[in-house]
């Protein structure tokens, strides 16, 4: 029997005594999932929206239609785009570097015994548990006495070193889990076949970890997206602030300009890019989740 | 084997340099600082002035930063038993069968991966609104207008807001956890144990609780990190710096730091690494005593 004809047969065998006894689990996912959907979807209708309508409690009705021009004007005159480009860059910059930094440590750490392996690796568990608020103030006072706080230039440079310090940890032992579930063999026979060392790693064994590589890039984009306190601290200039805390300025502008619709446009662009990932990923972003270093 | 040193040197080296300098390095120095008087965060070490523990004993001096650690107390334990009583709650029902599983789950995480600036913004401008929110609208149409004329965020009742607000969105986070320990649980003792007779609240007794404590403990010290590094949440729910009802220690630090807020005069980042520190050892005292007592048995199952 093909899977498909398994399918329909337990369609049509539902057990209904075995369903209503899972009722009240329905019940609670749908009201929780009701909310969710309420809330975004709100958001969603009302930065479609007028802020009059907003206001006369007729964000939904779209009695004037919809205002996609509210979308422009967030875009264009409150500098998203700008936040929005920045983020982009920070987050895909990061990403990559990410990557070629972390996969060859990751792939040492698994293969060979040597005597700081367990060191750096306890360490690299310990940093994934260690608030900013503990680095942060060193790292202002260092770079600020290099004098990187000055030009824009160099304050993207530093953030996206600082973006990919900081998830070199959680990268690398993500990583070394998928490496260490790779049959030895490969480099083996690469090494017979007399490929170096290097090119057995960046042709061989990186293609292998693929699926670990794209489920902890998408997931460190997410959170290089979403980063706040570093960037509140560092890029805090009109041209290098990322959208989180663009946006944050923005909301605080929006009390005197009064354009709600605006705002609530604003926060839909933010929240889209992430979401775009969601909708598309989500199975490997929950994966990346529960996977790599959290152990139970 | 000189070939392969030289390959675990080239191959650790740029890890390692990142780690020793946004970690490591930094981590001494703010411990270090917390020990001394610095007037500003840009000076060098040859500018400080030491002073032991009096920053410490200074802070536990302050009345805003007892507010704040109080506040952070309230979050950590309240909100925590809620978040990780309500992700364990999703994480039980959705491994009972229920169809739809996977689109549940991706639901109830969605939250995580929405920018807590524009999440913190839904709830404030949306739901709590006064104006056109959803709760005022709820009540009125259900004709309750002792509620309906409540001012959610108003004094008072704005921290319970935030905590509200601040769960709803960690709560797909810890239910993930718990979703990963129960799923290795199988299936077999949960039949077994019902052709003997137990009913549900006792499988979760005898079954599921004992064999949690692993995710469980993943959850407090994760659920602690980053209570500690509560701040954006508590930057959007007050609307001037050092608005009582929702400092958090982070908000206290930034204050004192890096900001001159408006009920701080004096700048003092030796007293900003104290708070720092604080953190730190706290985030290392709760997993420490989670490990102590909480006895994971390793089961082999």
């Amino acid at each position: 029997m093909t899977e498909k004809q398994l399918k329909y047969r337990s369609f049509r065998s539902i057990n209904w005594r075995a369903e209503r006894r899972l009722l009240p689990g329905y019940i609670i996912l749908s009201l929780w999932m009701l909310f969710t959907f309420v809330l975004v979807g709100w958001v969603v209708g009302a930065s479609l929206s007028t802020t009059k309508e907003i206001f006369t409690g007729k964000a939904l009705h779209f009695g004037s239609g919809l205002h996609f021009e509210n979308y422009v004007k967030a875009w264009t005159g409150q500098n998203v785009s700008v936040f929005f480009f920045n983020s982009l860059f920070y987050s895909i910059c990061s990403i990559l570097l990410l990557i070629l930094v972390c996969a060859p440590a990751a792939y040492v750490l698994s293969r060979f015994k040597f005597a700081a392996n367990r060191i750096i690796q306890s360490g690299f568990v310990a940093a994934m548990g260690v608030p900013v608020v503990m680095i942060i103030l060193p790292l202002f006072s260092q770079v600020s006495q290099m004098n990187l706080l000055k030009a824009d230039g160099t304050i993207r440079a530093l953030m996206i070193y600082l973006y990919v310090g900081f998830n070199v940890p959680y990268t690398t032992i993500f990583l070394l889990s998928f490496f260490a579930n790779l049959s030895r063999s490969y480099e083996e026979a690469a090494a017979i076949d007399g490929c170096p060392p290097m090119r057995t790693f960046w042709q061989i064994m990186l293609p292998l970890a693929q699926p670990g590589i794209i489920t902890v890039t998408i997931f460190n984009f997410i959170n290089i997206w979403n980063e706040y306190f570093m960037s509140l601290i560092f890029a805090n200039s009109n041209n290098t602030r990322p959208v989180a805390v663009g946006l944050y300025s923005m909301i605080n502008s929006m009390k005197y300009t009064g354009d709600w619709a605006g705002m609530f446009a604003a926060v839909i662009i933010v929240f889209l890019p992430t979401f775009l990932l969601y909708l598309f990923l989500s199975e490997k972003i929950i994966a990346g989740v529960t996977g790599g270093g959290i152990k139970g | 084997m000189r070939k392969t040193t030289g390959k675990i040197v080239v191959f650790l080296t740029p890890a390692l340099i990142f780690f020793l300098t946004v970690f490591l390095y930094p981590i001494i120095r703010t411990a270090t600082m917390s020990f001394f008087y610095v007037e500003n965060i840009t000076s060098g070490m040859k500018d400080w002035s030491f002073v032991g523990l009096s920053n410490y004993v200074k802070l536990a001096n302050t009345s805003l930063f007892r507010t704040s650690m109080w506040n952070l107390l309230r979050i950590w334990a309240i909100g925590g038993l809620l978040v990780l009583g309500l992700g364990l709650m999703f994480a039980m029902i959705l491994n009972t069968g229920v169809r739809m599983k996977k689109f549940y789950r991706a639901v109830i995480y969605l939250p995580n991966i929405i920018s807590a600036v524009a999440l913190a913004t839904m709830w404030l401008q949306f739901v709590y609104s006064t104006r056109f929110g959803l709760l005022t609208n709820l009540f009125k149409t259900m004709g309750i207008d002792s509620l309906a004329a409540v001012e959610w965020t108003g004094p008072g009742n704005k921290f319970w807001a935030l905590l509200f607000a601040y769960c709803f969105g960690m709560v797909g986070y810890h239910m993930l956890i718990f979703s990963s320990g129960i799923e290795k649980i199988p299936a077999e003792y949960y039949e077994a144990s019902s052709i003997d007779g137990a009913n549900i609240l006792g499988q979760f007794r005898h079954i599921t609780w004992p064999l949690l404590k692993g995710v469980l403990k993943t959850n407090i010290t994760m659920w602690s990190i980053s209570s500690v590094g509560f701040f954006i949440w508590s930057q959007l729910f007050s609307t001037v710096t050092s608005d009582v009802d929702t400092i958090s220690p982070m908000v206290y630090l930034y204050n004192q730091v890096f900001s001159a807020g408006n009920a701080i005069t004096q700048r003092d980042a030796g007293l900003g690494a104290a708070v720092g520190m604080t953190l730190g050892i706290l985030v290392v005292l709760v997993f420490v005593a989670v490990n102590l007592f909480i006895r994971d048995d390793e089961l082999e199952f």
